[in-house]
């Protein structure tokens, strides 16, 4: 009797090890694009919410940016006295979407006749949206 | 059978382990060194600055059976400032936290880099106090100490502290400004002039402070150099010459323990050190720094490239003043 049971539990030990080592060992079938991120079926591209920082990273904006997801606009002010030639640009973006061009320092605004221009591309990388940055600053 | 005998065998040997590993350690008083014995601790942190005190404790001890303490010296590598000195009194605090000091020892004397005291109180223990003041000689130098003492056995103790670099930067702290008045900031002279001071050295004058209540934005306490568009400088004519036009890049979270004391327990306070003007780089920095509040600051660099430095705003009063300090470097 005590032999019986051995046996069943060596068998069920092995059948488990076995199945985390098929499971462990499956080939990923996710797609990655060309930045290592995940590529997914959303379709979704938009800006959930945006915020410019100064060097200093204390944000900048006069209230809070507004964010139009149908025209594809971001509209804010900033403080008086902002340094519009250092200022690092904050997105918030709906899931697994991603950024165009990617942002890896601090951005000149001080073009404020040309504003700055962002692309939200969706999880599947399918969808892209152009979203236009108009910044004003306060003025006394 | 065997297994019988494996598992009594086993059960003694647990049982062994047991009483052995729980058996009390005897307490013996610990038997004191024989002879003189010194020891030293740096007390102050951050880097040392001329003018700024680095402080030491020196303690020092020999068994009453064996003799007493009869002299104590210090020798710095490098001379420090007249205000040097090794304490005579050995201190303690009372029930309440007060420091008190006991006299054991005559003054210090100095002679150029060793300061001594003379033991005139028969004394077997004591810890006294070591205040080393660079000179501006010691700047970019390292500095080291030797602490020595002797009984009256004849023995002597000596350690050895150090070495310890001496920065070049400097430091102004506490300086009031106020608006309309005392608001033009040198950081040529680490000083602030009102504006009859400041036409008389215009070219030395690097930073302008100015408050100011503008509906629509937030002006308040701003720092400015004199060369600012005259939107960030409104209603303020200059004296003939203060033109500087000095890189200005505000700062948050720089809070610097020589300029402004961690009361609070803080722990975004640090110390700036050469290193930080060294290496920092405001190529790219406007020349303005409007809405100062309390305990930010600005990195500057002088038109002239000649200094970096960093003012700290240590407190703003609605009325229009400031309190500020200035810690600079020399390029």
């Amino acid at each position: 009797m005590t032999k019986v049971l051995t046996y069943k539990v060596l068998y069920a030990t092995l059948f488990v090890l076995t199945a985390l080592v098929t499971v462990r060992c499956a080939k990923d079938e996710f797609p990655v694009d060309e930045d290592g991120l995940l590529i997914t079926s959303r379709t979704s591209a938009y800006v959930g919410s945006f915020d410019l920082w100064s060097p200093t990273h204390q944000t900048v904006v006069v209230g809070t940016a507004a964010v139009d997801t149908v025209a594809q606009t971001i509209n804010l002010q900033v403080q008086f006295g902002t340094d519009l030639t250092r200022l690092w640009p904050r997105f918030s973006l709906i899931t697994d979407a991603k950024l165009e061009p990617k942002i890896t320092g601090f951005v000149d605004f001080s073009d404020l006749e040309n504003p700055k221009q962002w692309t939200v591309i969706s999880g599947n990388r399918q969808v892209r949206k152009v979203y236009t940055v108009h910044v004003t600053v306060q003025q006394p | 059978m065997i297994c019988k005998l494996l598992y009594k065998a086993a059960f003694i040997l647990c049982t062994t382990a047991v009483v052995i590993g729980c058996k009390e350690e005897g307490y013996s008083v610990p038997v004191p060194k024989s002879g003189l014995q010194n020891d030293v601790i740096k007390k102050s942190v951050g880097p040392g600055l001329v003018g700024m005190d680095i402080e030491f404790m020196y303690a020092m001890a020999i068994q009453k059976s064996e003799g007493k303490l009869v002299s104590a010296k210090v020798e710095a590598s490098i001379p420090g400032a007249s205000e040097t000195y090794l304490e005579h009194r050995s201190y303690h605090t009372d029930a309440v936290g007060n420091d008190i000091g006991v006299p054991v020892a005559t003054p210090s004397v100095t002679n150029g880099a060793v300061t001594e005291v003379m033991f005139n109180v028969d004394t077997t223990a004591t810890t006294l106090r070591y205040y080393y003041r660079p000179t501006p000689d010691a700047v970019d130098k390292d500095v080291s100490f030797t602490f020595t003492a002797t009984s009256s056995n004849g023995q002597t103790a000596t350690y050895e502290m150090g070495p310890y670099r001496i920065r070049r930067m400097e430091i102004a702290s506490n300086l009031p400004v106020s608006n309309g008045n005392r608001c033009y900031i040198s950081v040529e002279d680490m000083t602030v002039y009102n504006e009859i001071e400041a036409a008389a050295i215009p070219e030395k004058i690097d930073v302008l402070y100015l408050f100011r209540s503008i509906a629509g934005i937030n002006f308040n306490h701003s720092l400015v150099a004199p060369a600012a568009d005259a939107i960030y400088r409104p209603d303020i004519t200059l004296p003939p010459g203060v033109n500087r036009n000095t890189k200005i890049q505000k700062a948050w979270n720089v809070r610097d323990i020589h300029l402004g004391a961690n009361a609070n327990g803080n722990n975004s306070y640090v110390y700036l050190d050469d290193e930080d003007f060294r290496t920092l780089d405001l190529r790219a920095a406007p020349n303005y720094a409007i809405n100062m509040l309390a305990q930010s600051g600005i990195w500057v660099e002088t038109a002239d490239a000649k200094y970096r430095a960093y003012i700290y705003v240590n407190s703003i009063n609605a009325n229009g003043s400031a309190v500020i300090g200035i810690k600079r470097y020399r390029l």
